[in-house]
């Protein structure tokens, strides 16, 4: 099925107001794939479905392969195509992980709502790399990659831990100031204004705004590979990794291609401690015991305090 | 309506419809929404036949939502409910321009299921087997069919809604797309359905915020008595069917600005704790009246308007210039019909400027008079709360993760729910595997050589689900209780039952050291008492605080959801409490996170307090037991508490489970 947007109206990447958070981990996360997604949780309303979608319009053209929450398993995993089967052809329909492993990203909106069962699936696809599918006469198995982006309301309960961690990246959605929301209010209005107008200004100079930050992280996806990470950095993460306590070996991991990721995208040679210093919330916040218990997952001024001398320059 | 008004001047249609841009809304003057005002013994039509206010209000904001897919969602508070079927028809003939017949209605209910909603199987027989098709479901049926009136979707009570309906509502009310993956179905759309659900105020509270925050439109109606769709849409003008109407083709409304006061004044509305969503609403609905009267811009009385539609208080409307001629003389209406800002004295302003303040979500926009009794009898009319947001200030319980699937089904023979693992030979036309079916009928139609592709009755395959625990255990570990006592003893019968009867499992843990917040309970959901965080919790190293009240109202919130919640149902469930019924932290602490000034008392009776409400679920197939403690000084309390909660007590010391001394039920083991 081609991903057209038809009727669909999402609101330009370039003119969604504030979340910056938000924007950054999906940027970085694009620059580097190996990051592997990102998990945005935030209070309703907060454009976190806009952002992923208008992200994804941007840099594909197209919507991301989305996952809803009420699936079933045979566009999860792959089936037949019905209609085929109904003129005698035996034609197999691949599923959304298939689907996404072809481009790189699949997008869970609400996932902490996503059933168990569907929750099993994919954390045994992502953590072996492996799609197999036995099932109503099929029987094969491929290898898949792919990044999950999930978004999520937290007030509709939590994660399990396993599939927490599954996300490269956290990101908390902030709560707006009053100049911000005013801001974000006006740009949504005059969105749909524009929207319904043979000809705006305003959408076309969205459209070269888009444009010119799409170059942007198609130039840093080009030289992210190339960069070196000082083995300092290396150390310091893992140091970063021990005061928080991190659950397991993958924040590190994250966090060091993260900070490499923005380093491309800020045009810098190297990848400096500040880098670092701003990817941490989004690598550690959801690898803390008391996060990935259910616990909250602000980064606090605590976790700050708990790593600061680690990067105060002597 | 639809001529432009000279700059400056309130336009007049003569129109029961006139929103009243700037019309005062002091008492004793006519507010546009507000057109004759009937109520009194005369019921809802008044002078000249005239529907009442509310009436007028809800015909509106149907209009609005007709006319903006941004506004496709209405939620009305404390309608009748013999009033339901009108507002439905009302709504889905104003989506068909006013004709015969209306929007398609689609219901949903307690049993709706996602297999329901999202495709349609169309079984027909014919000549030489069963012809079949899925087709996509009621809620997106209408989104590739631009041309014809986007579907009605009728929630009688959001509050008894299933939670595949609740689910589906998120994700299309309010969606810029909604993506649907169903047995081989691959839908990407714009939603275009309209959706108008009701709901009492008083159960707003235990609904998701995340549902309720996606309804763009709210109204209180209580006090709506009758609704005359014809006369409605007779009073209605052309020019607003006709916008109303664009909805068959997804026209929407001319390009209308938004003024940068008309923002700032929607904040100031709303207050500054208020969501995007709700901003993002009431300026839409400004927006929508605006283009309603044929205006290019949105301006801040449109937003005044708005806010009144929806039955927010607008406290500090710049005072009005004087009425057009021909605009309804002031004739002085009941005062249960008088918008009355808070702080105003009474007295009318003939020329006064009101005092300028900010109106707070959620003020009521009309006073309620004293409710009158009818003959001997009390009563009269109930006060009616007026707030398009009652659940900012509902007291009650909300369910804890509604929108999430419940593990619990409904007990007995009623096997269409639960995962699908496989499939088998149906022996009715109840779960059909699509797609196992068609596999199956391809197989045979070679043999059959039918002119059509054909499905014949043992081609039928219907799904087999897992099957889910319809039993209950909840746990209610208070750690300060337990000392060196061992514990496991005493709980060992309630988990070998669980075990055996593959009973789920929620525990609450209350006073334990590494908790993380000690002034809260702590709960989690387990599939089976297999599961090694059960183990972990018998064991936690003891605290200091016992917020038992916020423990109690945790079980009490996981026993509403397993046996009531949206069609979910359990067979048994036991809740077994382990406590001394020390609680020394009140629930407002629990919940507020803060502890100020002495205590007293106020733990236990919020305790026996969130214990009476498990007691009022009357639940026969729920079993109560608190295990006592034992501990000095505080050996009556468990009692109290057993007593609240309808259960029996266990010596934990002693005793060891309910068969050991044959006090009490002691259940199936």
């Amino acid at each position: 099925m081609s991903r057209t947007t038809g009727a669909i109206r999402i609101l330009p990447y370039s003119r969604v107001v504030g979340q910056n958070d938000l924007k950054l981990a999906l940027e970085l996360n694009y620059v580097a794939p190996r990051i592997g997604g990102v998990l945005m949780a935030g209070a309703r309303g907060t454009a976190k479905s806009t952002i992923v979608r208008a992200f994804a319009l941007m840099v594909h053209a197209e919507l991301p392969v989305t996952l809803p929450i009420n699936a079933t398993d045979d566009r999860v995993v792959g089936g037949w195509e019905l209609e085929a089967l109904m003129r005698g052809e035996a034609r197999p329909q691949p599923g959304l992980l298939e689907e996404a492993a072809g481009k790189g990203l699949l997008y869970i909106d609400e996932v902490n709502l996503l059933d168990d069962h569907l929750v099993n699936v994919i954390l045994d696809v992502v953590s072996t790399g492996v799609l197999s599918v036995q099932r109503e006469g099929l029987a094969d198995a491929k290898h898949v990659s792919f990044g999950l982006v999930g978004t999520m309301n937290p007030e509709e309960g939590w994660l399990r831990p396993q599939l927490l961690d599954r996300f490269g990246l956290m990101v908390a959605a902030q709560q707006q100031d009053t100049e911000t929301r005013h801001r974000t209010i006006k740009t949504v209005l005059a969105f749909e204004e524009e929207y319904q107008k043979e000809e705006s200004p305003w959408l076309q100079e969205a459209e070269q705004d888009n444009t010119a930050t799409r170059d942007l992280l198609e130039s840093a996806r080009s030289r992210v590979a190339t960069m070196k990470v000082p083995d300092e950095m290396v150390q310091l993460c893992a140091q970063v990794a021990q005061r928080v306590e991190a659950v397991g070996q993958r924040g590190e991991i994250v966090a060091t291609l993260a900070a490499r990721a923005l380093a491309a995208l800020e045009g810098a040679d190297t990848v400096e401690p500040g880098h670092l210093l701003r990817v941490l919330p989004m690598a550690f916040r959801h690898r803390r015991p008391e996060t990935a218990h259910g616990g909250t997952f602000d980064w606090t001024t605590d976790d700050e305090a708990r790593v600061r001398d680690l990067f105060e320059t002597g | 309506m639809a001529t432009e008004p000279p700059s400056g001047d309130t336009p007049d249609t003569g129109s029961a419809f006139d929103i009243g841009i700037g019309a005062d809304t002091g008492p004793g003057s006519r507010s546009g929404a507000v057109p004759e005002p009937s109520g009194g013994p005369h019921g809802p039509h008044g002078r000249g036949g005239q529907p009442d206010d509310l009436a007028l209000r809800l015909c509106q904001a149907l209009v609005c939502a007709a006319v903006d897919p941004a506004l496709s969602s209405v939620l009305l508070f404390d309608l009748e409910p013999q009033l339901l079927d009108g507002v439905a028809r009302l709504f889905g003939r104003l989506l068909a321009g006013a004709r015969q017949p209306g929007a398609p209605l689609v219901v949903l209910g307690a049993t709706s299921r996602d297999e329901d909603l999202w495709t349609r199987p169309v079984l027909r027989q014919e000549a030489d087997g069963i012809a079949f098709r899925l087709e996509p479901g009621p809620l997106i049926q209408a989104d590739d069919r631009t041309g014809a009136p986007p579907p009605v979707v009728l929630v009688p009570d959001l509050c008894r809604l299933s939670v595949a309906g609740m689910r589906g509502a998120v994700q299309l009310l309010g969606a810029d797309v909604a993506v649907v993956e169903q047995a081989g179905l691959r839908h990407e759309a714009r939603p275009r359905a309209r959706w108008l659900a009701a709901c009492s105020s008083a159960d707003a509270g235990r609904i998701s915020n995340h549902l309720l925050d996606r309804f763009a439109i709210r109204l209180p109606v209580a006090g709506l008595t009758t609704l005359d769709v014809e006369q409605l849409l007779g009073a209605l003008p052309p020019t607003w069917l006709a916008a109303s109407a664009r909805a068959v083709d997804d026209t929407g409304a001319p390009p209308v600005a938004v003024a940068d006061d008309t923002v700032v004044r929607v904040a100031r509305l709303l207050g500054p704790d208020t969501g995007v969503r709700r901003q993002l609403a009431l300026a839409r609905l400004a927006r929508a009246l605006a283009a309603l009267e044929g205006e290019g811009t949105a301006r801040v009385e449109h937003c005044d308007a708005a806010a009144r539609l929806m039955g927010l208080a607008v406290a500090d409307t710049p005072r009005a210039p004087e009425p057009a001629a021909g605009a309804a003389a002031a004739v002085p209406p009941p005062p249960r019909l008088i918008p009355r800002p808070r702080g105003d004295t009474g007295k009318h302003g003939q020329g006064e400027q009101t005092e300028r303040r900010r109106a707070e979500a959620g003020q009521a926009l009309l006073e309620t008079e004293p409710a009158e009794g009818i003959g001997s009898a009390p009563g009269g009319t109930p006060t009616a709360l007026t707030t398009p947001y009652p659940e900012d200030s509902a007291g009650v319980l909300r369910d804890f993760a509604p929108l999430r699937s419940p593990w619990q089904r409904t007990a007995g023979t009623d096997t269409r729910r639960g995962v699908v693992i496989g499939s088998r030979r149906a022996r009715d036309l109840n779960d059909l595997a699509y797609v196992r079916t068609v596999r199956e009928a391809a197989l045979h139609q070679r043999v059959r050589r039918a002119e059509h592709f054909t499905v014949s009755a043992a081609d039928l395959h219907c799904h087999v689900r897992a099957g889910a625990p319809e039993r209950m255990l909840v746990l209610v570990l208070d750690h300060t209780c337990r000392g060196d006592w061992d514990w496991q003893d005493v709980l060992a019968p309630y988990l070998q039952w669980a075990y055996t009867v593959r009973a789920a499992v929620h525990v609450v843990e209350i006073g334990g050291a590494e908790a993380a917040d000690e002034l809260r309970a702590e709960s989690f959901a387990l599939r089976s008492v297999r599961d090694p965080r059960l183990l972990a919790a018998l064991y936690r190293p003891l605290g200091r605080a016992s917020p038992l009240a916020h423990g109690i109202e945790q079980a009490a919130r996981a026993l509403r959801r397993a046996f009531r919640q949206h069609g979910s149902g359990l067979a048994e469930a036991w809740l077994v409490v382990v406590t001394d019924g020390r609680g020394n932290i009140p629930l407002r602490a629990s919940h507020t996170g803060r502890l100020s000034g002495p205590v007293g008392a106020e733990g236990v009776e919020d305790a026996l307090r969130a214990a009476a409400d498990i007691r009022a679920m009357d639940r026969t197939r729920l079993r109560v037991v608190v295990v006592d403690a034992g501990r000095e000084p505080y050996g009556s309390l468990p009692f109290t508490l057993a007593d609240t909660l309808g259960g029996i007590v266990i010596d934990g010391q002693g005793g060891r489970g309910p068969d050991a001394d044959g006090r009490g039920n002691a259940g199936e083991w």
